[in-house]
Formats: structure tokens, sequence, C-alpha cells
């Protein structure tokens, strides 16, 4: 199974990822077995700098003792020029298993699934989608809500180029949920009709009765673009803070893909108060990822087993 | 040597001709063309029966991207290409490598065109507007011109600065030779590499505005309209294009425009996410812009088709999205493509599908072409197409080395047959297939 879009994802396979996710951090917290996928390898291949995805995906991989062989373009045959297809060909003829990738261009992930036998995960590409990422964030909502249904959730800030919120919008509107997109007219996709969402331009009245906020990360090209007049012009406007979440739910959940910039997207009584749940977010990645990894490598070369969750308890 | 061309529906938009009857060409010149014609003496007879006799196809905007890039295409085999698509003259771009920008450089084209290898049609030259295609100062147009280009363009590289613009149209008002214009606000369009537009707010890449387009074919229609130089506006994407020229055609100024045929049948909800035989530009827009585009061929705002024939090879092609280059292949499918989509829809008359694909683009680069009549062509230029056949188009059947088609796996209803320019210089399979020819 290739986990390429959630776009593309259906609701059943998202509820039993999440399922299994949940199963996954009970049976790492209370010592319980895990699927066990020794003998295989998976090749990571982080062509875009990150830390937490890569370190996150490593761990779920050590966790269901599955080899990892960990690329960067530097040290590579792609700094020698090899084509994103010879180095996919290169790694499935060396006998890697599967595939994790980041890339800074939106579908990359698509071209290595042509090409590569086994399964290819996504782990951002471009201003596509971050799969793992939405799911890691429902798991979080899925821990601290009843039901993803029937909620409404704001995803907040530079939602043009991120891949984070293109992921969560689909999942959360497969799953039932009011999706609305809040930022500045420079920051919004100019035509969402094909977006499961409804567009605010105006912070409150987007967070106005939300259960979850989510804020997404300011890059600051983007300032140098001239997206945005200034930092401070940004917060000002957009910052999910105390007084602004005075109009959300007073439970409502506080989430941020990361890495934050404090004082900008969110302040600081805000990323560390009650309503924070950004460091559940970095910990149900890991078992979000493990559940991705049983769930690619139990399905029978890329044909989806019947029920994934039972390939996971055993 | 006589061929007789026999019982076809003669179309010829040059005299408004639309009848069933037979074509004679002798000595490699157009003798007669009528319902009755002298059938005596034919060394080679085809049976017509049900086909189009139509003049030679002509396509204006073609990269045959010789020299510099022969890995992508050649002269061979970008003219076999246009035989084989039933084209007897076609126009090469100048993006080069050297860019066209020499004298030398477009006798190498006329050169290598008729070299017997080649696909025995027509090559005629558009030099570079500016040395190379750099958009600063004017190329040595006047010695272009001398050496036969027919026309000049910074295709792919539009020409950013008014005032450069604007004395390049002065030059080209003086020497009484078309301008042919590639428009796009670069600003509007760095990194971008699809249609700005719900396909790419879902797919997260970035879009081109349409109005990235109509800044710059507003801009030169001006100009055009200021100097009086002939302006040919290259592959319409959008209906603000289309309304822009319609106005400038009525404001007196001498525009003329083309449209692809993957823009007018094609729209960026029918692409295959991140396929980048979908990436061209200007990208595929939306129905609504098919749907001006098309109102726009029936009502002649838009002058003619041409193929914007870019080929690439496949490890260019295979690429992520973004890094992938623009342009797909088009001489071999543009007639399947034309027919499936105007003709057959009833868009177009067959006569005028012809127009808008032979005599009219003659016209607008001033070719000696388009034409069924006796001594108006170097040489007889005719071309024989079955309207009514239904085929796949596939890539690997075709003579271009680009196989970059979005096209590829399609049904068309509608192929060239065969293709003379002098003599036959393409039969079709199908033709053969069909046992038509009787000597």
């Amino acid at each position: 199974m290739h986990v390429l879009s959630i776009r593309e994802m259906d609701p059943e396979t998202i509820d039993s990822l999440i399922s299994s996710s949940l199963e996954m951090k009970k049976a790492c917290r209370s010592g319980g077995s895990v699927p066990n996928l020794s003998g295989r390898v998976v090749g990571m291949l982080f062509l875009e700098n990150s830390t937490r995805t890569r370190v996150s995906f490593e761990q779920a991989a050590r966790k269901l003792d599955l080899g990892i062989c960990v690329f960067g373009v530097q040290g590579t045959s792609m700094a020698k020029g090899e084509s994103l297809k010879d180095t996919v060909l290169t790694l499935r003829y060396e006998g890697i298993d599967g595939l994790v990738m980041r890339h800074n261009c939106s579908g990359a992930p698509y071209l290595a699934a042509r090409f590569f036998g086994g399964p290819v995960i996504n782990a951002g590409d471009g201003m596509h989608e971050h799969p793992t990422q939405a799911l890691a964030d429902a798991v979080t909502i899925a821990e601290h809500k009843p039901s993803i249904k029937g909620l409404t959730v704001a995803i907040v800030g530079d939602v043009l180029h991120s891949r984070v919120a293109r992921s969560n919008l689909w999942l959360l509107s497969k799953l039932g949920a009011e999706v609305r997109l809040v930022g500045p007219r420079t920051l919004l996709p100019r035509h969402p009709g094909h977006l499961p969402v409804s567009i605010h331009y105006d912070l409150a009245s987007g967070i106005e009765g939300a259960d979850v906020v989510m804020a997404l990360r300011m890059q600051k090209e983007r300032m140098d673009g001239g997206l945005v007049s200034s930092m401070s012009e940004y917060a000002l406007m957009y910052q999910v803070n105390a007084r602004s979440l005075r109009f959300a739910k007073p439970d409502c959940l506080v989430m941020h893909p990361g890495p934050i910039n404090r004082g900008l997207e969110l302040d600081d009584w805000t990323a560390d108060g009650p309503n924070s749940v950004i460091n559940e977010q970095v910990e149900n990645g890991v078992y979000v990822r493990m559940a991705v990894f049983a769930a690619a490598f139990e399905s029978n070369n890329g044909k989806p087993k019947k029920s994934q969750k039972k390939a996971v308890k055993a | 040597m006589k061929l007789l061309l026999k019982n076809g529906r003669i179309l010829d938009p040059s005299q408004d001709l639309d009848i069933v009857g037979s074509v004679t060409i002798v000595d490699d010149q157009i003798d007669e063309v009528g319902e009755k014609v002298d059938e005596r003496d034919a060394d080679e007879i085809y049976d017509c029966t049900g086909m189009w006799i139509t003049p030679g196809l002509v396509d204006l905007h073609v990269h045959l991207r010789e020299p510099g890039f022969s890995h992508k295409e050649t002269i061979i085999s970008g003219t076999q290409s246009a035989a084989a698509g039933g084209y007897t003259v076609i126009c090469c771009m100048p993006n080069t490598d050297p860019p066209l920008d020499d004298p030398a450089l477009i006798d190498f084209i006329l050169d290598r065109s008729a070299s017997p290898e080649a696909g025995g049609v027509f090559v005629a030259p558009i030099g570079a507007l500016t040395k190379g295609m750099k958009g600063e100062q004017p190329s040595n147009l006047a010695s272009l011109k001398r050496a036969q280009i027919v026309a000049a363009s910074d295709d792919a590289y539009p020409i950013q600065d008014a005032q450069v613009m604007m004395r390049c149209m002065e030059l080209c008002r003086q020497l009484d030779l078309p301008v042919a214009v590639h428009c796009e606000e670069e600003s509007l369009t760095r990194g971008a590499s699809m249609n700005e537009g719900a396909m790419s707010a879902m797919l997260g890449l970035k879009g081109m505005p349409r109005t990235a387009e109509e800044i710059q074919v507003a801009r030169n229609c001006m100009l055009s309209l200021e100097t009086g130089c002939p302006l040919h506006v290259l592959h319409v994407s959008t209906w603000g294009s289309v309304e822009i020229i319609k106005q400038a055609k009525f404001l007196g100024a001498p525009v003329t425009a083309e449209v692809c045929p993957h823009h007018f049948s094609m729209t960026d909800e029918d692409m295959v996410p991140f396929d980048t035989n979908w990436k061209m530009n200007p990208p595929l827009r939306t129905q609504v812009d098919v749907d001006i585009l098309l109102g726009a061929l029936a009502d002649g705002t838009i002058d003619c088709i041409s193929t914007d024939h870019a080929p690439h090879a496949a490890y260019e092609k295979d690429r992520p999205f973004d890094e992938a280059p623009f342009g797909i292949v088009g001489l071999e499918s543009a007639v399947g493509v034309a027919l499936t989509y105007l003709t057959h829809k009833g868009i177009l008359s067959p006569l005028e599908t012809i127009r808008r694909m032979s005599t009219r683009p003659a016209e607008v680069y001033r070719l000696d072409a388009g034409t069924l009549k006796k001594g108006r062509t170097p040489v007889a230029q005719v071309t024989v197409i079955d309207p009514d056949v239904e085929w796949t188009f596939d890539v690997s059947r075709t003579f271009s080395k680009g196989k970059n088609s979005l096209y590829h796996g399609m049904k068309l209803k509608g192929k060239a047959m065969l293709t003379f320019s002098g003599g036959e210089v393409y039969r079709d399979a199908l033709w053969a297939a069909n046992d038509r020819v009787a000597v």
C-alpha cells in the first residue's frame, strides 16, 4: 500500500490507521507487542531538510525492528546528478523494501511510486500533502474529543504553501468535521473550489466556536516575497493567543505542526497553555508512522489486506 | 508523372471550394481540380472516396530543436512527423542553441530540411526577435529576412521590457515582418507549472494566473496598434485573451491569433495529477476558456490552429512536475484532435476546419501555401484526410523523437492518410490496409 495522499485515501483506511495508531501507543506504553517487521529495510529518502519527521519515522521503524537506510542529497549519487527515477530504481534493485520520501516538489512521491516496486510513503511533498502529519493530528484530536465528526476545525495561517493543511483538510472533512481556512488573502488559495472548506479572512470569525485551532508555521521567506507586510503585522491580525482564543470554544485544542515561531503564530502562553496539545502531536507522530509502516508492509505487495487492524494485532 | 486523386471531397478554403471531384498532380505541380478532370494517362490513381482532399496543412508553431537539442528532435525526425500529420509547411521556432539569430543558422535549417532523409515538407524558419533571445537588443532582422525567415519571435522568452518590444515592432513594421509573441508576464508566473485554479490549489502546485497571459496580450496588441506592426499572438489559452484580441482587431490593429489543439480540447480538470505530459505553457485552462476559444475559432477571432509541437526526451519529462520541461508534441495528433473536437462536434464545418489549419495560417505569415490553385505553391501541396476513421493515438508509432503527448491512448476520429509535397511524402498504414491504391 502506498501512502501518497489523504485526498485519495478512503475514510475506512483513515479510520483503521487511526485505531491502529492508538493500539501502537497502548502497546508501546504498556509493554505490549507490536508487529515485527525485521528482515525488511525501508529507505528514507529525505531530499529536503527535516528533523522532526525524519526522526519520527526512524523511531517508528526501530520500534518495529524495521531496518532503515537514510539518504539525503548530500553523499548520494543525486549530488552527482542522478535523476530521482534512477535513484529509486537503484534502491529497488538493491533490495530496499519500502520508501519514505520527503521532496520539495509536489507530486514527487508519485514519480517514485511509478518506478519503485514496494510501498512509497509520502513524508511531505512540496506544497501538496503530508499524510502522516495529518494522521498524527487526527489521532491527537481523537484522544481528546468523543468524535471527529461534527467538530469545527480552523486552520490558521499560510495555507497556500502548506502541505500540512492540504492533508488535514481532506482528512478532517472525510471524517465529518467542518474545516475553515483562516488567513490573509495572499496566503489562502484564490480558487478553493475543489477543497472541502470555507474561507475566512478574519481571525475572530474564522475561529468562532471552533473545537480545534491549528496554527501553521509562517516561513520567513514568505515575508520577503511581500505576501505579508511584516511579522508584527501578521501577529497583530492572525496570532492565536488568549485574546483571539476567546472566540473559540473554551475546551478548544490548540495545535501546531511545528516548528513554532513563538510570538508569531502562537504566543508563549498559548503554545504551552492548557489547551495546547502540540507535544502530543509530536509523540503521536511516532505511533502513526508505526501504523503506516505496518499497513504498508503487511499488505501483500501493494494489495491491501481486508483487515489491517487484525494484521497489526498479530 | 501524373497522379490522380480521384473522387474525394475537395475542400479548398482559398477558393471556397467544397465539391466532390478529383485532383491531378502532373510533374509535382497541381494540374486540375474539379468535378471532372482529365483522368487519362495517370501513373498512379488514389481512390479518395469518402476522403477529404485539402491543401497541405500549415503549422505556424513547431519546435524542431535543431541545432542544440537534437536529443529531443531533429529536423529530419520533425519533418517526418509533420508529413505524417498531414502538414506540408511548418514554421520552426528560434529557441534552439544557439538561437536562430544568425542568417547562417537559417541557411543550416533550410539545407537540412531539404535533405533526402527529411520528411519532404517545407520548413519556414522564424528568426529570433532579439539577439540571443535575451530580450535586450533586436536581432539583425533585415539580414535574417533576406535569409528567408517568415516571422520573428522570442517564443518561450517573452520580452518583459515594453520599450524593447516597441522598438522591435517598429523595426519589424519597417521590414513588414510579422512578430509572433508568447504572452506571459513573468513576474506573475515564477516557479509556476500549471493553471492557477481549483486544481493547482488542490495539488499544491504553483499556478500561473490567467492574467499573466492577458496582461501581455493587451500590451502587445496596443503596441501593434501603435506601431502598425503585424502581430501574431501564439497559443491563446484564456477567454480574456480572446476578448482583448477581438477588441484589438475591432480597433484595426493588424493582429492575428492561433490556438493549440490541447487548449480547445482539454482543461486542467482533465489532467492526470502530476503527469508531466500535461505540463505545457500556457497551461491547460478551464471549461469557460475552452468554450470561448471554440466560439473564437468559429467567428474568426482566432485565425488558425497551430500545434506548438514541443518534443522532449523521456528522461527530461520523467521528473517531478515542477522540474519537468513545458510542452507536448502535436504534429501527428493535430488532425485527429481538431476533427474530433471541432468538426465532428459541429463547431467548424469541414471547409472551415481546413481554413484554420491550412489557408488562414498561410495568409498570416504570407506563405506560398494553403491552396489548391494551380501555380500558387512551389510544388503541389495536398493532404488526403479520412474524416471518419477511428483510431487510437499511440506515441510508440509516431515519427517524432518526442513521445510526450497527453493524447497517448486516446481515441480520435479523423486522420491524415496521404501527404503530397510535390510527390507523395507520406502514406498511412491504414490507407494501405484499406487497399485503396490502384495502379
